[in-house]
């Protein structure tokens, strides 16, 4: 399997402000949103970079 | 070990939506738990606080120190800043209220609670629980321990980044071109005008608009909503609304004492919001309206309806889709077509030129209209330019 880019949300609060438009624009619904820390699933993401896009501040990142 | 808990109602979320549902479940004599992720109902605050007024009254909200200012009218501004006004009296009450937002969503809590719902607060959902297909309470997590709550009837009102809905089975998926990424400052220092919310239209803010929605003198939300389907690299939203800043005087001298971002759905109207034990209702359920972006009056319209029907499902024990779709269908009664209309619209106005734009608002300019609704817009624009009413035809 080819293995799959990196995908860095930078939450600690440097760039995210938890406003929640990554996780609720994720397709497979794999981003989570607990008040002030933002986690993904990484085996179900499919480093689609929908979220990348729909970050306001660009908070997050793939490479 | 905290012990399970058992409920006739469970709404998940405690904004607009999820009180109005709570509430009138608990006015209907339904026993009602709604719990809140967040340690404090209202906040932080997500929104650009700009509020419709006609449709308060109409669901039982009374105006209280929520009310930050009253607005005369709105101004829309063309990409050559031509200026379309809308005031109260040629608008029926398309403008209303500059709110505080946070005090709104506190408000309809303690409404709520005057009926007799219990809040939780710190208490996030964490799984749905089903049995034999049908939906029948929530798995939650409060103050770091986990425990079941039983329902009756469960509802997601947990707003844009909602799992629950799709944890119950409700797809809802967004198109890219069905949500804008939106930024707002709160700007002191800036020269508002507190009589009017201001928009600026085109390549501004792609497949959105610039906002101003004013909250004192001199105070003001400046914020910005961009289609995610027109996003190209990573921060634009940012990016927009600091050059659109940049470009205005006014603002450009303004401090910024407050941040906020979000998502929201510019979406059709979903095709189901219902299943066996479930309803789903509010930005959770994609109802904000796709032209304006606006939810608050959407969700408390559908909370209403939704809290009615729990409560009927609860006194006569069957709350199986069949029933529950008493729900689906007000809402759609009172929604739906318009909800569509104004996705369709957004459609095509997504896809404008500025120089479009321009000539809209030129035609606007100089007629009165007696209510503002796409029909009359394009009415209005179609006497002035029919070239550019072409793609529209199917409205007029």
């Amino acid at each position: 399997m080819p293995s799959k880019k990196s995908l860095h949300i930078e939450s600690s609060g440097q760039l995210c402000i938890y406003c929640g438009a990554c996780v609720g624009i994720c397709p497979l619904n794999c981003i989570y949103l607990d008040e002030t820390r933002i986690t993904f699933d990484e085996k179900i993401c499919t480093r689609c970079e929908i979220c990348v896009k729909a970050c306001p501040v660009g908070a997050i990142e793939i490479g | 070990m905290a012990s399970d808990l058992q409920t006739d109602v469970l709404v998940i979320g405690a904004g607009p939506a999820g009180s109005m549902t709570a509430k009138w479940a608990a006015k209907s004599g339904a026993k009602v738990l709604m719990i809140e992720k967040r340690q404090e109902i209202g906040s932080p605050v997500r929104c650009g606080e700009g509020m419709s007024k006609d449709w308060l009254q109409d669901v039982g909200i009374k105006t209280g120190r929520w009310v930050n200012l009253e607005v005369e009218g709105a101004r829309i501004y063309s990409p050559s800043e031509q200026v379309y006004e809308i005031n109260e009296k040629h608008a029926g009450n398309e403008v209303g209220y500059v709110v505080e937002r946070d005090e709104f969503d506190k408000q309809l809590a303690i409404d709520a609670a005057n009926e007799g719902v219990e809040i939780r607060l710190k208490t996030a959902a964490t799984g749905i629980l089903k049995e034999n297909g049908q939906v029948v309470g929530a798995k939650v997590k409060q103050f770091g321990t986990t425990f079941d709550v039983r329902a009756k009837v469960t509802i997601g009102a947990d707003g844009f980044e909602s799992q629950v809905g799709r944890w119950a089975g409700i797809s809802t998926n967004l198109a890219l071109r069905d949500m804008d990424t939106c930024l707002q400052y709160r700007m002191t220092n800036v020269d508002c005008d507190v009589r009017y919310c201001d928009f600026y239209l085109g390549k501004v803010a792609p497949g959105g608009y610039v906002w101003i929605f004013p909250k004192a003198e001199g105070l003001a939300n400046v914020g910005i909503g961009v289609q995610v389907s027109q996003i190209k690299s990573m921060a634009e939203a940012r990016s927009y609304l600091d050059a659109w800043i940049a470009h205005h005087p006014a603002y450009a001298k303004g401090k910024v004492i407050d941040m906020v971002g979000g998502g929201v759905s510019i979406a059709p109207p979903l095709k189901q919001t219902v299943v066996d034990g479930f309803m789903l209702v509010g930005d959770a359920a994609r109802m904000i309206d796709p032209l304006t972006g606006g939810g608050i009056a959407n969700g408390c319209i559908a909370g209403k309806i939704c809290g009615v029907v729990a409560a009927e499902a609860v006194h006569t024990g069957d709350a199986s889709k069949t029933v529950l779709d008493k729900y689906e269908k007000g809402w759609r009664v009172r929604l739906e077509e318009k909800l569509y209309r104004n996705w369709l619209a957004k459609e095509k106005l997504t896809t404008l030129s500025d120089a479009t734009f321009d000539k809209i608002v030129d035609a606007l300019r100089g007629v009165k209209l007696e209510k503002l609704n796409v029909h009359n817009i394009l009415k209005a624009v179609h006497e002035k330019y029919p070239e550019v009413t072409k793609e529209f035809e199917a409205f007029l």
